[in-house]
């Protein structure tokens, strides 16, 4: 890709030197364009507000799970259908605190690799 | 695709016939009691019993227990001896420990590690939750109750973002979740028949010597093979016995587009039921699903330990539906251990897109052959237990049993260790050659 684009310098160049120059200046649009893009990508936004409001809510989720313990233990231990409970909640953390981990990772600037 | 269809409902029809409930490591207890103590009666020596659902009854005291013991309004589980009379308790456990400030770091810690480790390798972290969970007071069943309820949204967020990343075979997965279920089945009938033919010392023993010699064979072979290929460039090559199998035209043949492989289900399904037994036998299916992918399907390392942690969904998903109708579940133990493990699952999922198969390869191997030697040390104690050496002092005791646990833990750390070091090397390596990349375009 690199190599190309300066590949495409390079014959720009060389149509300018030969009096070309609509040529040239078409080649070079086309290689600025191109190269804007992974510019517009590299800058694009960190999940910032996504991060603190899954965070919120999947603190808020915590807050209130902890702070009804015995309640809770209660419930979702007693058996048979209450089965639901605990199993609901873990999926209904896995989402809201996953998205959260998510975007976390995101706004440390820990994303995959692009190319793999 | 209707081949696929068709060994899935052939599975599905047979994993009920087999059992009535499904589970890893190991059955829910039946014969337990779920309630609070409300009262003692010192001099009967029995106390009232308000069981879940609100029934309630007097229970007799065994002459070994002292009466401080007894927990008033806290959960309890009692087991009771059938042998000693109507009502009369063998043993309880308190089913919920108090928090403490260290118990909640202990966990957050673990998990995150936990949680790193299956990202990347697809499996593990649950080898040394449920000790770690009972060293901190949790009794045994709860633990592998709140480990698989742990395990089975941490293996989705892991799942759907190695799939993000084209990893993920789900046809493999679900072939294999299947099918090791179906395993898991099995190996508990196995599990069983050791019980009531040797006793708890014999099928401890049976475990152990099951995990050592899987772990120590696999284990130094996956190892091997990583040194052989971090030597080479890296690059992986299908095993032998893969590319020979794959030749084999036994129907029904079946396509994995993902992992790129044409096999027979004559292979995919044994290969699945392995990893269900050793999942019911060592609670650690991966161990044998990881490297039955590579070495006897021919999957890659990076497919395999990513198609891992679906099946990892599969099984944690219906094996926490019977553990929670059990109503074993800690929820606060689960939430706390999926309050990192979710961030380190997916941390160790991007951070397989910076390093090459072997590495996979080697974190795996690396752990397996730790986890051997943990589990290697309780060996001499099963022995002695079962008279066929001599019985062990105290302190050796104590010292195998602390080795045990420790070397697990060390197990965790090193995994840990390894895929943050390869991680770190591989952005490192990754931002040199965008910045190279950057230089040549700009030259």
């Amino acid at each position: 890709m690199a190599i190309t684009k300066f590949d495409q310098h390079a014959m720009a160049a060389t149509f300018a030197e030969a009096g070309e120059h609509d040529s040239a200046r078409e080649m070079l649009k086309n290689t600025s364009a191109k190269q804007q893009q992974p510019q517009k990508h590299a800058q694009a936004k960190k999940p910032y507000l996504a991060t603190v409001i899954l965070g919120a809510l999947s603190l808020t989720a915590y807050y209130y799970i902890f702070s009804n313990e015995t309640l809770v233990t209660d419930v979702f231990t007693r058996g048979g259908s209450y089965a639901i409970w605990p199993l609901g909640t873990a999926l209904f953390v896995s989402f809201i605190h996953g998205a959260f981990g998510s975007n976390l990772l995101s706004v440390l600037g820990l994303e995959a690799k692009k190319s793999h | 695709m209707r081949k696929f269809l068709i060994v899935l409902i052939i599975a599905g029809f047979l994993a009920p016939l087999l059992s009535s409930s499904a589970f890893a490591a190991g059955a829910p207890p039946k014969d337990i009691l779920k309630g609070v103590f409300t009262q003692v009666d010192a001099q009967q020596r029995t106390v009232s019993f308000t069981k879940d659902g609100g029934e309630v009854m007097t229970l007799t005291l065994p002459e070994k227990m002292a009466l401080e013991e007894v927990p008033l309004n806290k959960k309890v589980m009692i087991g009771l001896d059938k042998h000693a009379g109507p009502g009369v308790i063998k043993e309880f456990d308190r089913m919920f420990m108090d928090m403490t400030m260290s118990k909640v770091i202990a966990l957050l810690l673990v998990g995150l590690i936990g949680g790193l480790l299956s990202g990347f390798i697809g499996s593990g972290g649950a080898f040394v939750l449920t000790p770690a969970m009972m060293s901190l007071g949790v009794p045994g069943a709860v633990a592998v109750a709140t480990n698989m309820c742990h395990k089975f949204p941490k293996a989705l967020v892991g799942t759907y973002k190695r799939f993000k990343y084209g990893q993920v075979d789900l046809k493999l997965a679900a072939v294999m979740g299947v099918t090791a279920t179906i395993g898991v089945q099995l190996g508990i009938q196995m599990q069983k028949y050791i019980l009531n033919t040797y006793g708890n010392a014999g099928s401890n023993l049976y475990v152990s010597v099951i995990f050592v010699v899987v772990l120590v064979l696999v284990g130094g072979y996956v190892f091997f093979d990583a040194y052989k290929l971090a030597k080479g460039d890296g690059g992986e090559k299908v095993s032998k016995l893969a590319l020979r199998l794959q030749k084999m035209e036994l129907w029904p043949m079946m396509e994995f587009k993902v992992a790129k492989v044409r096999i027979s289900a004559w292979v995919t399904v044994p290969v699945g039921l392995c990893t269900g037994l050793l999942a019911a036998t060592i609670a650690v299916g991966g161990f044998i699903g990881v490297p039955g992918m590579i070495y006897v399907v021919g999957a890659s390392a990076m497919v395999a330990s990513a198609t891992e942690l679906g099946i990892a969904f599969i099984m944690g998903a219906w094996g926490s539906v019977q553990w929670g109708i059990s109503g074993l579940i800690d929820i606060r133990l689960a939430l706390l251990l999926l309050s990192t493990s979710l961030i380190g699952v997916q941390l160790g999922a991007l951070g397989t897109t910076y390093v090459k198969d072997y590495m996979i390869k080697l974190v795996m191997a690396s752990v397996m052959l730790v986890v051997a030697v943990s589990r290697g040390a309780m060996i001499p104690g099963y022995l002695a237990a079962l008279n066929l050496r001599a019985p062990l002092d105290h302190g050796m005791a104590g010292f195998l049993d602390s080795l045990s646990f420790w070397t697990l833990v060390a197990a965790l750390g090193l995994s840990g260790v390894i895929i943050t070091v390869a991680m770190v090397i591989g952005m490192m390596k990754d931002r040199a050659e965008k910045k190279m990349a950057t230089v040549v375009s700009h030259g």
